[in-house]
């Protein structure tokens, strides 16, 4: 246990991390670069203000027609990203855990919240899959790689929870627990959660040519 | 259910069809992915996380509120998706079913843009589709014809050389009965204003261009109409995918401006003839922006009722309801001016239809979808009965529409739907309720 | 989960009653400074824990120190741990909890043994 348990939290979180990192940096780079070749008549219009303009309004809920013509999709997106980011991060035996390997400490969600929040992101997953099954739209449009990406996320929730609540083998709950964090970690650059690096410039974009080129709004 | 259900036989894409091997495809699908496309298609093919937000941004999904092959994200799953998929191995009946959708079940129109939360151009990724199409020869007779057309005239209609200054000389010939100091003046050097209109008025709408040469004329306006190849502002090439003729279309255009020294180029009310020297043909030709200011009608006229060089005798009997072109709108953000101008023109109210200013429903004519012709209106006028709703729930007589294709497309849509509504352009209007001194 | 049950309740039972009065009869830790516990204590039987461990220098763990660094020469034997790290440390020293995880974990992983992950201590 103690050996598995080191070889997930020490060398292969530095390889995570670093494959993450590295991942990110290269799809953004090789991206750029493609885009620098082909796109030009495109990247030309890019726009500091309209960017930040665009992506204002769709950070904002309910401030776009997309937004507002789907309200329920609208809360659940926006509290699924929030938990996504906030839980992991300020989990107190995250927490613990920022400080213990380093060295970094600041607030936590106390326990009792942070297992209700990870209940409500796990409801969140069930909820984004059943509208996929569920939605004639959008199962149209479904493809594997949207049940990976959802299954990702989706893992490290559900076995964070069994772990915290210590249902089933702890030891092995914990593991897997690690284990589904990091394949999410390095599964990002090269998945439909690469919208995680390039949403941010897609947005930017289309921004900047209804901003700058249409004269009207994107939201 | 989608668009291999529903296939409309027609000459073009058969013939089109019948001419492809699977080899060819590949290689040509791959050729244009390849070369043609980049980060953005890339970026977007990967990171449409398949939310199914956009469904009902699309007037042919509102309209076909059952059949998900209709919505945005619908019809990239049935192109270009199977094109990545497959890396470019599919059947010739593929592409059939391919290019039927992405020449007639797309406007371009680029609604959804407004319900993507990550900024995802299905309107760019159905041009991809259809330039594929285009290198694979399977487009649309109809339209085919009018690209041909604009290959060899630099014209949409084939009106030829001599037709073209006939006609304005014919058009001057007759407004000089009601002014009889009025003038078409053609290849004027240095002159204020170029004005550019498409290849249907001087065929089959001749009273437009005598408006307008009324209206310039009313408002003493330093105008010019250029007399050889290059007056035609529209542009079928740009929605067929044949970008090569559109680049040489617009830079005709711009020459012709050019050689001329004018100011400002004027275009009529035309929607995607604006798309494509204002947003498009430009870009293809290397410029960011554009030789000479390009000004929509709608602008123009705006300005000249601001100045008051346009005296009114009377305004037109409203209400009104206000139908906004997409690529003048969405795409160049007219809708306040365009209201600010009927409100100049018109004696009563404007009555909003439910979706209005940049997030307008779309005639759905443009994007070359009116131009496929006979074949496909029948799906066209199906997928304008969201439009037809909001037009109905108005309770308005009157349209203002400051677009051709626009009014193409409304005219068989008020038709269908028994909507008993008459469609006006701005010079319709403006012409009629000005004062007109010498007359 | 049956297994634990007993010691659990030994636990909490020990916990809010303060019988731990001396390290024999110590099985968990759970000093009065950290008041209300937001996870089950840890179980710590100090005698057995020592004697499987075999440690038998009790400077190991009750080391001195000030002002955040540590001296493993000093022997602080029968100071409460919670004298010296504050629950909410200042800056530059060890908080208490901080000291009790890098004290027990840092051990296991040096000698390959002995608990690592929250919850084998904290067990519910």
């Amino acid at each position: 246990m103690n050996t598995i348990y080191e070889f997930v939290t020490g060398p292969l979180a530095w390889l995570t991390w670093t494959a993450f990192f590295a991942g990110c940096a290269w799809r953004l780079a090789s991206m750029y670069k493609l885009a620098k070749s082909k796109d030009t008549s495109s990247i030309a219009f890019m726009s500091w203000k309209y960017s930040l303009r665009s992506i204002a309004h769709w950070v904002t809920p309910f401030a776009t027609l997309g937004w507002r013509k789907n309200p329920a999709l609208t809360v659940a997106t926006f509290l699924f990203h929030v938990l996504i980011f906030a839980v992991p991060i300020f989990l107190t035996a995250h927490v613990m855990l920022w400080d213990q390997f380093f060295g970094i400490s600041f607030p936590a969600i106390p326990d009792p919240i942070g297992d209700y929040l990870t209940i409500v992101v796990i409801a969140l997953c069930v909820f984004f899959a059943v509208r996929r099954l569920q939605d004639p739209n959008v199962r149209y449009i479904t493809k594997k790689a949207d049940w990976i990406a959802l299954a990702i996320v989706f893992a490290p929730f559900m076995t964070g929870f069994l772990a915290f609540r210590q249902i089933l083998d702890y030891d092995t709950m914990i593991i897997l627990h690690i284990l589904a964090g990091e394949i999410m970690l390095v599964a990002i650059p090269w998945t439909r959660l690469s919208h995680m690096v390039f949403a941010v410039f897609t947005r930017s974009y289309m921004g900047s040519e209804f901003g700058g080129v249409r004269h009207a709004r994107d939201w | 259910m989608g668009i291999h259900d529903r296939l409309i036989e027609d000459v073009g894409l058969r013939r089109g069809v019948s001419r492809l091997t699977p080899e060819k495809i590949e290689k040509t699908v791959n050729a244009v992915l390849k070369n043609e496309t980049g980060a953005r298609l890339k970026v977007y093919s990967e990171t449409c996380m398949r939310c199914g937000m956009c469904a009902t941004a699309c007037h042919y999904a509102q309209s076909h509120p059952d059949d998900p092959s209709y919505t945005p994200a619908g019809k990239v799953r049935q192109t270009l998706d199977v094109l990545l998929d497959k890396g470019g191995k599919v059947e010739p009946d593929f592409i059939y079913g391919m290019a039927q959708l992405a020449y007639t079940e797309c406007n371009l129109c680029r609604r959804c843009v407004h319900y993507c939360p990550i900024g995802i151009d299905t309107g760019y990724i159905m041009t991809v589709i259809r330039r594929i199409c285009h290198k694979l020869g399977v487009t649309p007779q109809y339209i085919q014809d009018t690209a041909h057309s604009h290959s060899a005239t630099f014209n949409q209609m084939w009106v030829k050389d001599d037709e073209w200054a006939d006609t304005l000389q014919w058009q001057e010939e007759e407004a000089r009965e009601e002014f009889p100091n009025m003038r078409i003046p053609l290849d004027k050097e240095g002159a204020d204003i170029y004005y550019s209109v498409i290849a249907p008025e001087p065929k089959f709408r001749t009273q437009l261009i005598y408006q307008a040469a009324a209206i310039m004329h009313a408002a003493g306006v330093d105008w010019t109409m250029p007399a050889e190849p290059g007056w035609d502002n529209s542009d079928m090439c740009m929605f067929t995918g044949d970008f090569e003729m559109m680049g040489r279309l617009k830079r005709r255009h711009f020459e012709s401006a050019q050689k001329l020294k004018v100011k400002r180029i004027v275009m009529g009310e035309c929607g995607h003839a604006f798309r494509s020297i204002y947003d498009v043909g430009n870009r293809w030709d290397g410029w960011m922006w554009h030789p000479i200011p390009v000004v929509h009608s709608i602008e123009f006229f705006w300005e000249l009722m601001r100045d008051g060089k346009i005296k009114l005798a009377k305004k037109y009997p409203g209400p009104v309801t206000v139908h906004d072109p997409c690529n003048v709108v969405r795409g160049r953000g007219l809708h306040e001016k365009l209201r600010e101008l009927v409100r100049f023109l018109i004696d009563g109210d404007i009555v909003e239809m439910a979706s209005h200013g940049e997030h307008n429903i779309c005639c759905t004519a443009g994007g070359g979808v009116i131009n496929c012709g006979p074949p496909f209106k029948n799906v066209r006028v199906a997928g304008s009965k969201s439009k037809a709703e909001e037009l109905k729930a108005t309770g308005v007589k009157t349209i203002v529409a400051p677009c051709h294709n626009c009014h193409g497309g409304l005219e068989d849509t008020v038709h269908a739907y028994h909507l008993g509504m008459e469609i006006k352009f701005l010079g319709d209007i403006i012409y009629e309720c000005m004062e007109k001194p010498e007359a | 989960m049956k297994r634990c049950l007993p010691i659990l309740i030994v636990a909490v039972i020990l916990a809010f009653s303060q019988l731990a009065s001396s390290q024999e009869d110590m099985t968990v830790i759970a000093p009065d400074a950290f008041g209300k516990l937001t996870r089950p204590a840890a179980t710590f039987v100090h005698d057995q824990h020592n004697e499987k461990a075999g440690v038998e220098d009790c400077v190991l763990c009750h080391h001195g120190g000030s002002d955040g660094v540590q001296d493993p020469e000093s022997s602080t034997e029968g100071i409460p741990c919670a004298d010296c790290h504050a629950v909410q440390p200042d800056k530059g020293t060890t908080g208490l909890s901080k000291a009790y995880h890098l004290q027990c974990i840092s051990c296991h992983e040096q000698s390959g043994k002995g608990p690592l992950a929250c919850g084998q201590c904290h067990v519910r």
